[in-house]
C-alpha cells in the first residue's frame, strides 16, 4: 500500500541530478574531506570517513550504462548490472541473499543511461564479510541462465506494468522523439521487442567488455579509516585485472523539427511534456543553464511555471521544468499533469514561459533568489552516507574535481541576466520543441 | 523533488522499515530519553530538541495534532485542504515572501498529510534556525483565507487527487480497500477526501477546523540537528509562548467492531496487471503484538531471502513483486497489508492461494531461530542506517508522539529483540487469519482510447476562475 506518489518523486529524481548542485558563499564551504586514489589497476578510489555511526556505504559506478545497448539489444547493459546479483562463481544467489540479509546489509545494482551502479550498506561489524560478497559479485558473476530468464521475465512484467502510468508513457515517447536512434533514445530497461532477445553470452560478452576497474569508481563513505580501506580492502581490489575497452563514438543525433506525439488514454488528466536537446554535462553553458531553469520551472514554489499555471490559475498539482544533463547531450523538458479540459490552455502557458524566457532578461531579484537557493541548498546534496557516495563518484565521473564544492558558489555566482537570455536563446529553440501528450484527447479538444 | 511530494496527502503511512534511530552502539550511547530534551511550554506547546551536530544543519518540524481522522461524513479531505492554505499567507507575511525567504536561505520546505497529522517542515543551514522559528510560530496563530486563494487550491487538490488516485489503478484499489475495511471508523476515508466532499468544502470549514486545531495546545515541535537547546529554547519560548492557549481538542474517535468474516471487493479499471491487496485488523503501538507484527513483515517480505520474495517471486515466478506492511505507528489500530502483483500470465488468485499457504505455515510451523534472527538483525540493522537522516530522526519521534509520546521509540529495539518464536506463531494465528481481512483485488480492464467528453466532468466547468 505505498503511496503511489512515490513512483513519481523517484522518477522525478533521476532527473534532478545536478539541478541542485552547489556551495556555499558566505560560509565555509560543508566540503566532506575526501581522499582519492588510483590503484595499479586504474580503478578510482574515493574515501570519507565519518565515524558518527557505525555503518560503512559503498558504492561502485562502472561506465557500463544503457548507452552502451547495441542496437537491436536494448536493456542489455540494465540485464548485466541486474545479473551481478543472480549468484557468483562461488555461490549461488539464494545462500548470497540470505547471508547478505542476515547482517541486515543491502546491496543493489542497477543502470541508468551513462552508468551502472552497484551500492552496499552495512553495520561495520560485517564489513569485511559484506565487501566479499560486494566483490563477488562484480567480479565473478556466473549469470545462470535459469536466474537470467527469471529476471528476463520480471523485467519483461515490469515494462508491461509500467504501460498504465500515463507519466511514464510519455517520458518513453518523449525521448523515443527527441533523441531517436541515438543511445539516449530507448528505456534504460530495454523494450518489449528487444528484451526477451537478451541471451547469456551476449550478457558475459557485455560483461567482459565494460565491467573493468579501470572503467570504475569506488567510493567508500562512514564508519571505516583510510588505513582500514588500504589494509582490508584495497587487496581484495588489487587482483582485479585491466582490460583494454574500445569505447565506440557517441553520435547525438536529435529529432530536426518541432514534432507533437498524442496518446489517447481513458484517464482524467493529461501527461503532458514539452521539450527539446539539452546539453552535455561539461558544457560550459550548463551553469547558467541551470540558473535559467530554476527560474523557469525548476524552483519550486518560486518558479514562473509554477506561479502561472498552478499557483495563479489553480491547473495543476505538479508542473515542472529538468535539465537532464549527461555524459553526451541530453534534454530539456517542462513535465505537467492536468484535467483533459485544461490541457490547451497549460500548453498555451507552457510556450508562453519559454517564449518569455527567451526574449526578456530575468529581472535581477529573480537572478539572486535563484543564486542564493543553489548556493545556499548546496550542502543538502551530501548530507547523509548514501547521498555523499553517489555525489563522490559522480564528481569523478562528469570530471568535476574534488574541489567542486568550493568552485561552484562561485561559478552559480558569476552567472548573469544577458548569461540567461543567451542560454534560454540558444537551448530552448522553438523550432526544435517536441511536444508530447497522453490522455483522454477527445476531451482534451486535440483529437 | 520537494515539489512532487509537497502538499501530498499520505493515506496512512506505513513503513516495511520504520525510520528508526539510536540503538545502543559504541558511537552513541544511552537512550533517546537521556538525549532528547522535552519542554511543555504554558500555552500547552510540546517542544522536543534532539542536538545532533553531525553537519550544520537542521530540520525543523511542526506537527499539528489533527488528520484525516479528525474529519467527519461530508467534509473529507479537509485536513489536506488547510494544510495546502497554510502556505497562502499570514496577516504579516505572504505566501510569495514565505516561499522566498525560505528560497533564499537555501532551505527545503514541505508538508504532509495522514489519517493521524499534519506536519510542517524546513531543513536548513542551522545558523538560520531564527528564521524557522520566526514563520512557523507567524502561521501557528495569524494564517489568512482568502476566497480567492481557495478557489484556486481547490483546483489543485482536485488536479491532486486525479493524479494520485484517479488515475493510478493500486491507489484506486487501496482506497477502495480502507472504504471496506473500516465503516464506522473515520479511517474509512482517505486523507485526500473524497471528490464531491473536496468541491463542497467551504472558507467556513477551513476557519473552524483552523481555530480548533491550529493552536499550541494540538501541536509539537521537534528539531534535530547542530545547535545548543540552551540557546535554542528561548528563542522558541519568546516566538511560540505569546500564542495563547486554547481548549485542546478532543482526540477520541469510534473504532471499528472486531470483524466477523472475511469481505471481498473488486475493483475494474484500465490497467496492464491485477493486483492482490489484502488488509487484516492488527493493533497498534502500545500492543506487544504490533512488534510481532514488525518481525512478521520483515520475514515475509523484507529482502531478497525473504518468505514470500523468495517463494513467490524467485521461485515460483508467480509475482512481480511482494510487500508486506505494518501498522505499527497509527494513531488507532490500523492493518497489516499483504500485497502482490503477479507476473503477466499469472493472476491475483494464484497469489492469493500462495499468501494464504506462508500464512497457513506461520501458524503451523515455528519459525526457525536462525530465520527469527535474521529478521531482527534486518531490523536492527535499518534502525541504526535511519540515524543517518536528520529528517528521519525527527519523524520518529514525531510520530512515535502522535501515537504514544515520543518515548515510546527507546522501546522498539528491545522489544523486537524479545519477540519469540512462539508469540510469531501465536500472533499470526490471531490476527493473520481470513475472517479478520478484506481482501482487494484489481481486475484489469484493456487499456481504452479516451472516450468522448462526459456530460458534467468532475472537477471542471464549475469551478469558477
Amino acid at each position: 500500500m505505498k503511496p503511489p506518489s512515490f513512483r513519481l518523486f523517484l522518477l522525478s529524481a533521476v532527473l534532478w541530478g545536478w539541478i541542485l548542485g552547489v556551495g556555499l558563499t558566505d560560509a565555509p564551504a560543508a566540503r566532506p574531506a575526501v581522499q582519492r586514489e588510483q590503484l595499479p589497476n586504474k580503478l578510482v578510489l574515493l574515501v570519507s570517513e565519518d565515524h558518527s555511526l557505525p555503518f560503512v556505504t559503498i558504492q561502485m559506478l562502472l561506465d557500463a550504462g544503457s548507452r552502451r545497448d547495441p542496437a537491436g539489444e536494448e536493456g542489455l547493459a540494465y540485464l548485466t548490472a541486474k545479473g551481478l546479483l543472480l549468484g557468483t562463481t562461488r555461490q549461488p544467489a539464494a545462500t548470497f541473499n540470505q547471508t547478505l540479509d542476515f547482517m541486515g546489509a543491502s546491496l543493489e545494482a542497477s543502470a541508468s543511461a551513462d552508468y551502472s551502479v552497484v551500492s552496499l550498506r552495512v553495520l561495520k561489524k560485517d564489513l569485511d564479510r559484506a565487501f566479499g560478497l560486494f566483490l563477488d559479485g562484480l567480479t565473478r558473476p556466473a549469470f545462470p541462465e535459469e536466474e537470467l530468464q527469471k529476471e528476463i521475465k520480471k523485467i519483461l512484467g515490469g515494462i508491461q506494468a509500467a504501460e498504465e502510468d500515463p507519466e511514464t508513457l510519455a517520458e518513453k515517447a518523449f525521448r523515443q522523439v527527441l533523441f531517436g536512434h541515438n543511445p539516449y533514445g530507448h528505456p534504460v530497461e530495454g523494450t518489449k521487442e528487444s528484451v526477451g532477445k537478451l541471451t547469456r553470452d551476449r550478457v558475459l560478452e557485455f560483461f567482459r567488455e565494460w565491467h573493468h576497474p579501470n572503467n570504475a569508481i569506488l567510493a567508500v563513505v562512514g564508519d571505516v579509516s583510510l588505513e582500514e580501506v588500504k589494509t582490508r580492502l584495497v587487496p581484495l581490489l588489487t587482483p582485479w585485472e585491466v582490460k583494454k575497452t574500445n569505447p565506440q563514438p557517441f553520435q547525438p543525433t536529435f529529432q530536426p523539427g518541432p514534432e507533437t506525439r498524442l496518446i489517447n488514454r481513458d484517464v482524467t488528466q493529461s501527461s503532458i511534456i514539452i521539450g527539446g536537446p539539452g546539453v552535455e554535462r561539461a558544457n560550459p553553458d550548463y551553469y547558467a543553464l541551470t540558473v535559467m531553469n530554476y527560474i523557469l520551472g525548476g524552483g519550486g514554489f518560486g518558479s514562473r511555471l509554477m506561479e502561472e499555471i498552478r499557483v495563479k490559475r489553480g491547473l495543476a498539482y505538479s508542473v515542472a521544468s529538468f535539465l537532464d544533463s549527461r555524459k553526451y547531450q541530453g534534454s530539456f523538458q517542462v513535465v505537467l499533469q492536468t484535467k483533459n479540459t485544461s490541457a490547451q490552455e497549460a500548453v498555451k502557458l507552457v510556450f508562453q514561459g519559454l517564449k518569455r524566457i527567451r526574449e526578456e532578461a530575468v529581472s535581477p531579484e529573480e537572478l539572486q533568489r535563484a543564486q542564493k537557493y543553489l548556493i545556499g541548498s548546496f550542502p543538502m546534496r551530501f548530507d547523509t552516507q548514501g547521498k555523499l557516495a553517489g555525489f563522490l563518484t559522480q564528481v569523478e565521473y562528469y570530471g568535476l574535481g574534488l574541489d567542486y564544492p568550493e568552485k561552484y558558489p562561485n561559478v552559480i555566482q558569476s552567472v548573469t541576466r544577458e548569461d540567461v537570455l543567451r542560454v534560454a536563446r540558444t537551448y530552448l529553440r522553438s523550432e526544435q520543441t517536441i511536444q508530447v501528450v497522453v490522455g483522454n484527447l477527445k476531451e482534451a479538444g486535440m483529437e | 523533488m520537494f515539489l512532487r511530494i509537497r502538499r501530498f496527502a499520505l493515506g496512512v503511512i506505513l513503513f516495511l522499515f520504520p525510520l528508526l534511530l539510536l540503538v545502543s552502539t559504541p558511537a552513541i550511547s544511552a537512550t533517546l530519553a537521556d538525549r532528547v530534551v522535552e519542554k511543555v511550554l504554558p500555552n500547552g506547546l510540546k517542544v522536543i530538541l534532539l542536538e545532533n551536530p553531525k553537519i550544520p544543519e537542521v530540520t525543523f518540524q511542526v506537527w499539528y495534532r489533527v488528520g484525516s481522522r479528525n474529519e467527519s461524513w461530508g467534509k473529507t479531505g479537509l485536513s489536506h485542504m488547510l494544510e495546502h492554505m497554510m502556505f497562502k499567507g499570514t496577516r504579516r507575511v505572504s505566501g510569495e515572501q514565505f516561499d522566498r525567504t525560505i528560497e533564499e536561505n537555501g532551505g527545503q520546505q514541505n508538508a504532509f498529510t495522514s489519517s493521524d497529522f499534519t506536519a510542517y517542515f524546513e531543513n536548513m543551514r542551522s545558523d538560520r534556525l531564527p528564521v524557522l522559528i520566526d514563520l512557523e510560530s507567524d502561521r501557528m496563530h495569524n494564517l489568512m483565507l482568502r476566497e480567492e486563494d481557495f478557489r484556486t487550491e481547490k483546483m489543485v487538490v482536485l488536479e491532486e487527487r486525479r493524479m494520485r488516485t484517479e488515475d493510478s489503478p493500486q491507489a484506486y484499489l487501496a482506497e477502495q480497500l480502507e472504504a471496506t475495511a473500516f465503516q464506522s471508523s473515520p479511517y474509512h476515508w482517505p486523507t485526500i477526501g473524497w471528490e464531491q466532499d473536496i468541491e463542497g468544502l467551504t472558507l467556513e470549514d477551513l476557519q473552524s477546523y483552523y481555530r480548533t486545531y491550529y493552536n499550541p495546545a494540538n501541536a509539537v515541535l521537534v528539531v534535530v540537528g547542530d545547535f545548543r537547546k540552551e540557546e535554542l529554547l528561548p528563542r522558541i519560548q519568546a516566538a511560540f509562548g505569546p500564542i495563547p492557549r486554547q481548549e485542546t481538542p478532543s482526540q477520541k474517535k469510534g473504532l471499528d467492531p472486531p470483524q466477523s468474516g472475511e469481505r471481498r471487493i473488486t475493483v475494474s479499471r484500465p490497467a496492464e496487471l491485477p493486483f492482490l491487496l489484502m488488509g487484516y485488523h492488527v493493533p497498534n503501538l502500545p500492543s506487544p503484538d504490533g512488534y510481532v507484527l514488525e518481525v512478521i513483515a520483515v520475514m515475509l517480505a523484507g529482502g531478497k531471502s525473504s518468505r514470500l520474495y523468495q517463494g513467490l517471486v524467485q521461485e515460483r515466478q508467480l509475482a512481480l513483486s511482494v510487500e508486506a506492511d505494518n501498522a505499527l505507528l497509527s494513531r488507532d489500530p490500523h492493518l497489516f497489508s499483504l500485497s502482490a502483483q503477479p507476473l503477466p500470465g499469472h493472476t491475483a488468485e494464484e497469489l492469493e492461494k500462495a499468501l494464504d499457504q506462508e500464512l497457513t505455515r506461520l501458524q503451523k510451523e515455528p519459525v526457525p531461530e536462525a530465520e527469527l534472527e535474521k529478521a531482527k538483525n534486518q531490523l536492527e540493522a535499518a534502525f541504526i542506517y535511519g540515524q543517518d537522516s536528520l529528517f528521519s530522526q525527527a519523524m520518529l519521534l514525531a510520530q512515535h508522539e502522535i501515537v504514544s509520546g515520543w518515548r515510546a521509540a527507546d522501546d522498539y529495539l528491545p522489544s523486537i529483540r524479545k519477540v519469540t518464536a512462539a508469540d510469531i506463531q501465536r500472533v499470526a494465528g490471531q490476527y493473520l487469519i481470513p475472517r479478520n481481512r478484506t481482501v482487494g483485488i484489481l481486475n484489469p480492464l484493456p487499456p481504452q482510447e479516451g472516450k468522448p467528453l462526459k456530460p458534467a466532468p468532475s472537477g471542471s466547468g464549475r469551478i469558477i476562475r
